[in-house]
Formats: C-alpha cells, sequence, structure tokens
C-alpha cells in the first residue's frame, strides 16, 4: 500500500479556513456570474460617461479654437463673417480627411469600428486605435460645425472602453457582446442625460430584445453613467420646456396627421442621407476632398443660415420654448407668417446640410439631427393647422414636441425607446398621450414605406460582407471556453479546496492523465467539511466526484446544449469531444446571450 | 439511497480480534464479512475497488485508526465494517500501528452519503476517549455500544 507525506496542518487549515470565509461571503452575497456582469456594466457605465465628457470637452475646444468664440456653434458661426463660415467647416473637413488619411496608417489590419457591427454580428471586439483615429475626425467634423451629431462618437468611445474591459477580463464574446452594448447604452445615457432611453436604445434597436438577460445590464451602465454625468457636471434635462398639455380632444386629429406625416417624411430624409453619400462617393474625389466639400456646403448654407451648425440642439431649444425671433438672419421676428417661413427655410437648410455633412463622409450622428427635422416639422405642422384652426393646434410648441418623438421614432423605427427619450430630455409628462400615439403612428407609416432604419442598413450590408463573424452558427464549440479549471483525479483536498479558492466555479471537472473527463467535483458537497482536517487528509478527488454529471459535444446544437441546463443548478456545462477528452466549458448565461441575440439577428442580403 | 441513520452506530460487521498481520489482510477479512451481504453484487469487484483506492493513497486518518474505502458500482448501498486489530498492523510505512480499521463500500452516486459517513467517524474516533473505549470493549455487544454513545444526539 502506496504511503503519503502529511500535509503540513497548519497549511491545510489556514487554506480550510480561507475557503470557509470565501464560501460565507459568496453566500451571504450570493454574486452569480448574472450579478458579476452588472458590476462589469456598472464599470462600463462610468468610463462611457467619462469618454463622454473627454469628447464633448475636446468638440468645443476645438470649436473655440477654430472660431476664436465660446458661445454655442449657432451664435459663434452667426458672428463670422461670411468668408470664416465658410473656411472652418471646410477647414474641419481638412482636418478630419487627414485625420482619417494618416490614421489608415496607424489602423492597418484592424477590424471594423462600428460598435453595432460589433455588438450585432461581430464578436464584441473594437479595435482601440481605429476607433480613438474615427473619433478624433469626429471630433473636427463636429467642432468644426458640421451639421451632425456628437452622440456617435461619444457611443463609439464608451463602446471602445467598454469592448477594451471585456478583452482585459477575457470575457467570452456573447459577455463582450453585451460589454459593449452596455457602454453604448452609457455613451447615449451620457450624452441625452436619458438613462432609460440609453438602455432602450441598445436594447430596441441593437439587440432587437428588453429580455432582463440584457435590459438589465444595459440599465445598469446607463444609470451609472447617467448618474456619473450629474455628479461631475451638474447635468439636468436636456431640454427645458414649458409645461405642454392637451387642450382639447379635438387637438388628437391633427396630431394623428402630424404622425402620419413624420412617418412619410423621415424615410425621405434617410434616403437623402443615402443619396448624398452616394452622390459624394460618385465625384470620385478622395476623401479629404470630399469632406472639405461637404464643410463648403454647410459653411455657404451657413452664410445666412447659421442654424444649419452642430446638432440643432440649440435651435430645438428655441422651438420648444416658442423662442424663434432671432431665427434666420438675426432679424427680430414678430409676424406669424414671417417666422414660419423663416422656420421652414431653416429646415430646408439643415436637411441639406446634415445631407452634405454626412453624404461626404463626416463621421459623427444622424440622432441629434433627427430630432431637430422632427422639432421643425412639428411646430410647422402645429402653426400652419392653428393658422386655419386655432382650436386644433393652440399650442404649437407641443406639436414640435410631439413631432420629434414621431420622426425619432420613424428613423430609427424604435417607437418605445422615442417616447421615453422625449419624456426624459424634456421630463413633459403631460404630451403623453399624443406623443405615444404619434410615435407609434409614425412608426408603423415609415415601416409600410421602407423597411429601413437609420441603422438598419449598415447592420444588413456588413451582415452579408462578413457572413463568418455573425453569430455563433449554433453549434456547442462556437460558445464553448476553452481551459476550464480541471482536477486530477487523485488531487487531494486540500488541493480542490485550493482550486476552489482561485476560481468561482461550483464545480471543478476531474480528468485523467490523458485528458479524458471523469466527472465533476461539486463545492457543495465539500462545504459542511471543511473544518474537519481528517476528512481532508483522506479524501481524493476521485472519491467525492459525480461521475453522472451531464455533459455536452461539441457538435450539439444550443437549443440541445439548453437542454442540458435543465433540472440542474449548474451554471456551466463540460464539453466533452466523443472520443472523451475534455474540451472547455460552456456557460448558461453564455448560451442564453446567445439566443437571445439571435432572435434578432440581421436577416441575410 | 440514503444511508441507514444508524450505519454508524450499527455497523454492518463488527470484528473484535482480526487474525491478521498486515492491513491488507485486513481489509480482506473485513470485506469478506461485508461480501456475505446482499447488498454486496459484486465481491472481486469491490475487492479490487478497495486495493486500487488503498494504493493510490493512504487510506489512514491517524496512527492508530485506518479508513480503507471504495465507491464502487459493486455495493448497492453504504457498507460499513469495523475491525480491531489485536495486536497492531501495518498498514503503511507513515502508519505501522493500526488498531482499528473501518472498512466502507459506497454506490457511486451516493457522494454526500460517504463524505457524511466518513466524517463522522472520523469526528467519533478523533476523540481519545472512544478510541480508548473501543479498544478495551470486551464483546461486539459492548463494542457497538461504545459506538452508539460515541454518536451526538
Amino acid at each position: 500500500m502506496k504511503t503519503r507525506s502529511e500535509p503540513a496542518p497548519l497549511f491545510l487549515r489556514r487554506l480550510m479556513e480561507a475557503l470557509r470565509w470565501r464560501l460565507w461571503i459568496a453566500e451571504k452575497l450570493h454574486p452569480t456570474e448574472w450579478q458579476t456582469t452588472l458590476l462589469w456594466a456598472a464599470l462600463a457605465g462610468f468610463l462611457g460617461a467619462l469618454a463622454s465628457l473627454v469628447f464633448s470637452g475636446m468638440a468645443e475646444g476645438i470649436h473655440e479654437f477654430l472660431t476664436g468664440s465660446s458661445a454655442g456653434v449657432v451664435e459663434s458661426m452667426r458672428q463670422l463673417p461670411w468668408w470664416a463660415c465658410i473656411a472652418v467647416p471646410a477647414t474641419g473637413g481638412l482636418l478630419a480627411g487627414l485625420v482619417l488619411q494618416f490614421g489608415k496608417k496607424l489602423t492597418r489590419d484592424q477590424s471594423s469600428t462600428d460598435y453595432m457591427e460589433a455588438i450585432v454580428i461581430g464578436s464584441g471586439h473594437l479595435p482601440i486605435r481605429s476607433s480613438l483615429v474615427k473619433c478624433t475626425a469626429a471630433l473636427f467634423s463636429i467642432g468644426s460645425g458640421g451639421s451632425i451629431g456628437r452622440e456617435g462618437p461619444m457611443v463609439q468611445l464608451a463602446a471602445m472602453l467598454a469592448s477594451f474591459v471585456g478583452r482585459a477580463r477575457r470575457f467570452t464574446p456573447p459577455q463582450q457582446r453585451l460589454l459593449v452594448a452596455c457602454g453604448a447604452a452609457a455613451g447615449i445615457a451620457s450624452a441625452y442625460n436619458a438613462p432609460i432611453a440609453g438602455s432602450f436604445f441598445v436594447a430596441e434597436i441593437i439587440l432587437g430584445t428588453i429580455a432582463m438577460e440584457s435590459l438589465g445590464p444595459l440599465a445598469v451602465a446607463a444609470v451609472v453613467a447617467a448618474l456619473t454625468m450629474r455628479v461631475l457636471t451638474n447635468a439636468a434635462q436636456l431640454y427645458h420646456v414649458p409645461a405642454f398639455k392637451l387642450h382639447s380632444p379635438w387637438e388628437m386629429g391633427p396630431y394623428i396627421l402630424l404622425g402620419l406625416l413624420a412617418g412619410v417624411v423621415a424615410p425621405w430624409f434617410l434616403r437623402s442621407l443615402r443619396g448624398a453619400e452616394r452622390l459624394f462617393v460618385a465625384t470620385k474625389l478622395p476623401l479629404t476632398a470630399r469632406l472639405i466639400l461637404g464643410g463648403l456646403v454647410v459653411g455657404a448654407l451657413a452664410i445666412r443660415v447659421p442654424e444649419v451648425c452642430g446638432n440643432g440642439y440649440s435651435v430645438v431649444v428655441d422651438i420648444l420654448n416658442g423662442n424663434l425671433g432671432n431665427l434666420v438672419f438675426g432679424f427680430h421676428l414678430r409676424n406669424g407668417h414671417l417666422v414660419w417661413i423663416a422656420l421652414a427655410l431653416v429646415f430646408a437648410c439643415k436637411w441639406l446640410a446634415t445631407a452634405a455633412s454626412f453624404g461626404s463622409g463626416a463621421l459623427g450622428g444622424v440622432f441629434t439631427p433627427s430630432l431637430f427635422m422632427g422639432a421643425s416639422l412639428g411646430y410647422l405642422f402645429g402653426t400652419a393647422v392653428n393658422a386655419v384652426w386655432p382650436a386644433g393646434a393652440a399650442d404649437p410648441g407641443a406639436f414640435a414636441l410631439v413631432g420629434m418623438g414621431a420622426f425619432l421614432s420613424a428613423a430609427s423605427r424604435a417607437p418605445v425607446m422615442a417616447v421615453i427619450l422625449l419624456f426624459e430630455v424634456t421630463l413633459s409628462y403631460d404630451i403623453i398621450l399624443p406623443l405615444l400615439l404619434c410615435s407609434v403612428l409614425a412608426y408603423y407609416t415609415a415601416k409600410g414605406i421602407e423597411d429601413q432604419s437609420l441603422y438598419s442598413e449598415s447592420l444588413r450590408r456588413k451582415a452579408s460582407e462578413q457572413p463568418a463573424a455573425g453569430l455563433p452558427a449554433g453549434r456547442v464549440a462556437d460558445l464553448m471556453k476553452a481551459d476550464p479549471p480541471v482536477l486530477a483525479v487523485t488531487a487531494r483536498f486540500a488541493e480542490i479546496a485550493q482550486r476552489f479558492l482561485s476560481v468561482r466555479v461550483n464545480n471543478l471537472y476531474v480528468i485523467d492523465a490523458a485528458g479524458r473527463f471523469l466527472g465533476v467535483v461539486s463545492l457543495h458537497d465539500i462545504k459542511p467539511y471543511l473544518a474537519e482536517p481528517e476528512v481532508a487528509e483522506l479524501v481524493l478527488a476521485q472519491d467525492i466526484m459525480h461521475e453522472d454529471f451531464p455533459r455536452l459535444g461539441p457538435d450539439q446544437s444550443l437549443s440541445e446544449a439548453l437542454g442540458g441546463f435543465l433540472g440542474i443548478t449548474a451554471e456551466r456545462l463540460p464539453v466533452v469531444e466523443p472520443g472523451g477528452r475534455l474540451l472547455g466549458s460552456l456557460a448558461k448565461g453564455d448560451l442564453l446571450l446567445t439566443l437571445v441575440e439571435k432572435r434578432k439577428s440581421p436577416p441575410p442580403g | 439511497m440514503n444511508p441507514p441513520p444508524n450505519l454508524l452506530a450499527q455497523p454492518d460487521a463488527v470484528v473484535l480480534d482480526l487474525p491478521v498481520t498486515s492491513g491488507e489482510a485486513a481489509i480482506r477479512a473485513l470485506h469478506a464479512r461485508l461480501a456475505l451481504l446482499p447488498a454486496v453484487t459484486d465481491p472481486d469487484g469491490f475487492m479490487r475497488d478497495l486495493m486500487e483506492r488503498a494504493a493510490v493513497s493512504s487510506v489512514c486518518i491517524s496512527p492508530e485508526v485506518a479508513l480503507p474505502h471504495a465507491r464502487t458500482s459493486a455495493v448497492s448501498r453504504l457498507l460499513l465494517a469495523v475491525g480491531r486489530a489485536t495486536p497492531s498492523v501495518a498498514f503503511d510505512a507513515g502508519h505501522p500501528a493500526v488498531r482499528l480499521v473501518i472498512l466502507i463500500g459506497t454506490p457511486k452516486k451516493q457522494v454526500a452519503e460517504y463524505l457524511q459517513l466518513v466524517a463522522g467517524m472520523a469526528r467519533l474516533l478523533k476523540n481519545e476517549k472512544v478510541r480508548a473505549a473501543l479498544l478495551a470493549a470486551p464483546t461486539e455487544a459492548e463494542f457497538r455500544a461504545v459506538l452508539a454513545r460515541g454518536l451526538p444526539g
């Protein structure tokens, strides 16, 4: 019979004590894999908010440098001489182009930087250098007054940081995708101080599901981001608006018409952006020249209509507050007819400027410009109705607010997010009835006209270009994590305890010398005996392993794998090849996330 | 499949004077007693598993006590046999004078019950008075009574 040397009793006692403490803490706090995910989501939210703050500050700094004014974008452009109005956006285009051109050398062989693509059809990996190059280019486009939103790069940066954290922690692709989605939610929440909309933006538009498996972490990230912004910047709601209300039920008629109108105009707005892009590409000019040309168009429009510059935020604030006296040419307009014409002019010029910026390849978001389009459209419509039927649209400002929600709903194809965002950025609940109705009507109308949203086309195109990078085909091997923590069949109790201390799992896999899977040792089994050194000295892994533990094959389908988790409490199952060799493990969380994601993967072609 | 609640107090077999001179012989002697029970479905397999386990690592929990055991498909329920060696026997180089031999057979699925039995026996035999009483018990009945008294509750 074999002799063994006695393990050091003191070491063994301390080891057991450490494991007992770890188990006590684990039992009190119960940090499951999902709860741990929430902690990482919170970190993604915090980093996302910081990234947004830095980007915002740098964009303002560049704008001040280029215009010599620290006033808002529209105000500073209004103060510039005509030649500077043209020169500033064109210079921004030039600088953005140069950054992209030289950045290409730094970012060779790097994968796509699109965060939506990384979440929906990629592995959640966002390359840092490429993202930084694009965000730097966006800084110049936005800082020089380009008619484009800053929320796009903010979301991109927040998602990139989340991706970095996920990679550093060696997350699995589903976890990584979820963390990048959390970063994106944090970016939106930071940009608009709207945590609920931030969560729903990603859930509704990108993930296509509001299942708690994904919505929970998104909400945590968005809340932490919004909280960080509030603490660091005293941020409040984005748009301070007067109290709007439904003056009479008769107003619902015009509101319904507004919903239909927004549903018709939004698809044309999107088509015009894509058309402008094609037009710029057709010029065969290099990217830098296209960006300069886009800047020149915006600048030329800004000579007379400075409201075209920037994301349209300040004009929307003026519209919502009925403060349109300074619109166009700086004239103090009192005549309602003239105000209507002036706003119609701004609406048309802003549309053209956004198409020029977007089409020229300027990097930024069209989310806030969409809000501008909706507000203008709503106000113009409300004013027109008011002129012929005052009781039908008592307050055109309320129509502007509802128009924003309807237009955003139609453009993004996310009506729930649109309603929530409008509520969060205005904190105006009184207008909820027409807002909800119009958003839904606009959504269905737009969907009937064109089955493409602000985001769907690029995702569809990328998905068809990169079929291999898409979601897992549905095999266990695609989701499996290699190198799970293992034990030798002769491992002693002390070694088992040490392994349980070093890795946060509830089951350790027992393998033989050839790497064949033999069974699992359960933490649950050994827990009651951690204070008993005699047991610890006697017991080996082979004495306490469960040989009938369920296992998965690498070629099994994901739905079959889900069946494997039924009836057991394990968070992971071993993946074993037909010959018996242990290949890895599959986490239930990854499986559920992937199945949830697969419900709305972009259609091919 | 739970172990009989009184298994610790009422082992399947008690042998007060093991006529052996080695650890292996002690295991064989106790195994022979258990092999008569219908719960042992494959006596040879049971023996093989006991010896294999003892070959992997020492089965002694103190200088005086050995706990040979096997998780095996050769038994249909938890089995316990207790033997007293007079004089002592050598189980291995580290344990040259073992007096009490506790042999356990466990069905493969009963991990928790196995640990429960091993821990219970270890707890019991840690008590020096119990050990002394077991070594001094003149009859099987007294031996069993000491086991029963030594158990909590």
